[in-house]
């Protein structure tokens, strides 16, 4: 993409189910130039939002995946010492040992900012690291430089990144981190937006097992004392193991038999505690 | 451009900074705000950082650009330890009572909210009169309610619910000046409790340490000889114990939540232990205090330099510290008073630290708050006394 081109404007995606708010959330962040910082429960499609800018935008998409002892370094470039000793003992290789900038490799934040076009860079689960590490990425990710220390080189960006965060809030991010973000956080889908997701990945599903599928997947979710709700990842995951039962009617729903429980409830407490709410006959 | 509505969220307690506000205004000025919807939309995306604050938004927003009428805002600030005395006196009237110099029936006729207000008069001129009066603000030792299974009994005055809803109508903010530190937030203890690290070499050694490695090599005449490192990690292990018992705690919970959750995330080697009131013979690994129970002569066996926190309010009636079968859950009687336990304890693991959430103001009232105090080093749940005891912690 170039300069002059018009501006990019994301629009929803082929198998994400996108509401105007956050549409408009997305297009006021790039336009910003600001990173999103996208906080929700698990299962409310903030991974999948990244994938479906990436897709309407036309834009590769670079997944940086937070890990809790990730260092700041490691996102951005890596210097790799033992094949350059390696290459220096033997010199067999096709590198210049003296030129130091060749055992240089860019991280997922590198790649994003050496990459030829805009990209959409995803920063998954920043929660899991430690304040420090958030900070110190906002930096870089505010000045869009950042120095490779062992050949004195700055890196900038060739093209800003759209970047999203997503948090599954286990921890309070810093107060300098949200105030470098804009922030948005996806509710829970009402049953009507619910519906629409499940057209979009069952685009032939049954109207009737739909409805009773939602109704009923709403209702275990007000179960009490569930650690882990089932959320639409476990929904679609149900209705695919609906359709792939050849015995299964969707009738059965109604009549509050509800087979395959364990694709909702992935804790054996709370699966027992939803066999045990919807009555043992379900139980095949 | 729109600078009261930016100043109505401040005053409403959304934390909305000024760099926020002119990122709006450049966000306005990129033509993608076309109507009230976008600018809705825009300015919480860009003003708002946490969905905490999404309602107030919502509120505030109406207000501003429909005319809609402001909730009072809730006033939750009371000194804990006043009110968790207020809410004690509350169970039972014949206390209040007697405390206040009235009859019961008289308190009766009062609403919660003259109550309290009497209440407050009263703090107001005992304050001036006697301070120290252990009468007034020790809850520890004098407190006749709660334990031994006394439950009181005939007049209430008012519901549960009523209790609360006028304790908070009662706390005006000017209770706010008492407590010297703000509210403890995540951050903050995150900060304090990052200094509390021992860093130790651990795991395989799969760090390659380059200044050996070409010193190995040299010492070869070339020939390469890669040295590998342990990484550094933190192996610091620590106990927390915690007193999730009784209502004494309950206007704590939300800070040692904070303290706990904090700690969970922070340290790999973290056991968790919870008692009731004080320690007798077992600590209990559930919250619930009843499945699994941890023999106190088992932590002899612990690593002497694991770090032990325990977090408690120490306020309790004196004979449960002291007496030999001071507990007041019946299974726990054990025939060694408590202190002994404690005393115990602090000799086993000697880098340890007793946090109490209540207001270090008030520790000279209780006996067991002094008690324990000579047993463990005491420090106030704050973030002033988190790094006190951190340092304690920490020392060689």
């Amino acid at each position: 993409m170039t300069e002059d081109s018009p501006k990019p404007h994301f629009s929803g995606a082929s198998r994400y189910v996108l509401d105007d708010e956050l549409a408009s959330i997305v297009n006021i962040s790039m336009a910003l130039e600001m990173p999103l910082l996208l906080k929700g429960e698990p299962g409310t499609g903030k991974t999948m939002l990244a994938h479906a800018i990436a897709e309407n935008l036309k834009m590769p998409l670079i997944v940086l995946n937070v890990k809790s002892s990730m260092k700041l370094v490691e996102a951005l470039y890596q210097y790799d010492t033992l094949t350059r000793l390696n290459d220096s003992r033997f010199g067999d290789s096709q590198r210049d040992v003296s030129d130091i900038a060749a055992y240089i490799k860019m991280g997922k934040i590198g790649q994003a900012f050496t990459a030829a076009e805009r990209t959409v860079l995803l920063i998954d689960e920043i929660d899991k690291a430690d304040t420090d590490f958030q900070d110190d990425m906002l930096d870089v990710l505010d000045q869009m430089t950042f120095d490779i220390i062992e050949i004195d080189q700055t890196i900038t960006a060739r093209h800003r990144p759209v970047i999203i965060i997503t948090s599954n809030a286990k921890k309070d991010l810093s107060d300098p981190f949200l105030g470098r973000c804009n922030f948005h956080h996806i509710a829970f889908p009402e049953p009507k937006v619910m519906r629409q997701i499940i057209r979009v990945h069952f685009p032939d599903i049954d109207g009737d097992l739909m409805t009773g599928a939602v109704a009923a997947f709403y209702k275990l979710r007000e179960l009490d004392s569930v650690e882990k709700k089932p959320a639409t990842r476990e929904l679609l995951n149900w209705i695919r193991a609906l359709r792939a039962d050849p015995d299964f009617h969707p009738r059965e729903i109604e009549k509050g038999a509800l087979p395959y429980l364990g694709v909702l409830f992935k804790k054996s407490q709370d699966f027992a505690r939803a066999v045990a709410a919807t009555g043992r006959r379900s139980l095949r | 451009m729109f600078i009261a509505f930016f100043y109505k969220l401040k005053e409403a307690g959304i934390p909305v900074s000024p760099t926020s506000f002119l990122r709006l205004q450049k966000a306005l000025s990129t033509g993608l705000v076309a109507s009230l919807n976008d600018f809705y939309t825009a300015s919480r995306t860009i003003l708002v950082k946490s969905e905490r604050y999404f309602d107030l938004f919502d509120q505030v927003f109406a207000h501003h650009f429909e005319g809609a009428e402001m909730p009072a805002r809730e006033g939750v600030d009371l000194d804990e330890a006043i009110q968790a005395l207020l809410q004690e006196w509350l169970r039972d009237p014949q206390v209040l009572a007697d405390v206040l110099g009235m009859e019961a029936a008289e308190i009766g006729k009062l609403s919660p909210e003259e109550l309290i207000a009497y209440f407050k008069a009263r703090l107001a001129d005992q304050k001036g009169r006697h301070a120290g009066g252990s009468r007034w603000i020790g809850t520890g030792g004098t407190s006749p309610v709660g334990h031994s299974g006394y439950h009181p009994g005939g007049m209430r005055v008012g519901g549960v619910s009523r209790n609360k809803s006028a304790v908070k109508v009662a706390m005006d903010r000017r209770y706010r000046d008492y407590s010297h530190q703000g509210p403890l937030t995540q951050a903050m203890v995150g900060e304090a409790l990052k200094r509390l690290r021992n860093l130790v070499p651990t795991g395989p050694k799969d760090q390659v340490n380059v200044a050996a490695t070409i010193y190995q090599a040299m010492k070869n005449g070339g020939e390469i000889e890669i040295v590998f490192d342990r990484s550094l990690r933190d192996r610091l292990k620590v106990i927390l114990a915690i007193d999730n018992g009784g209502w004494s705690m309950d206007p704590y919970i939300p800070v040692v939540q904070t303290v706990f959750d904090y700690a969970r995330a922070q340290f790999k080697d973290l056991k968790t232990y919870f008692f009731h009131n004080t320690i007798y013979d077992v600590l209990w690994e559930d919250p619930a205090r009843y499945r699994k129970p941890r023999r106190i002569d088992e932590f002899a066996r612990y690593d002497p330099e694991t770090r032990l926190i325990v977090v408690g309010d120490a306020s309790m009636a004196p004979y449960e510290l002291t007496a030999a079968e001071g507990s007041i859950h019946v299974e726990e009687r054990s025939g060694r008073p408590s202190i002994e336990r404690l005393a115990f304890l602090a000799e086993t693991f000697r880098h340890c630290a007793w946090l109490n959430p209540m207001n270090a103001r008030y520790w000279d009232y209780s006996q067991t708050v002094k008690a324990i105090g000579r047993i463990f080093p005491m420090f106030q749940l704050s973030l002033d006394g988190l790094e006190k005891a951190i340092t304690h912690l920490m020392q060689k």
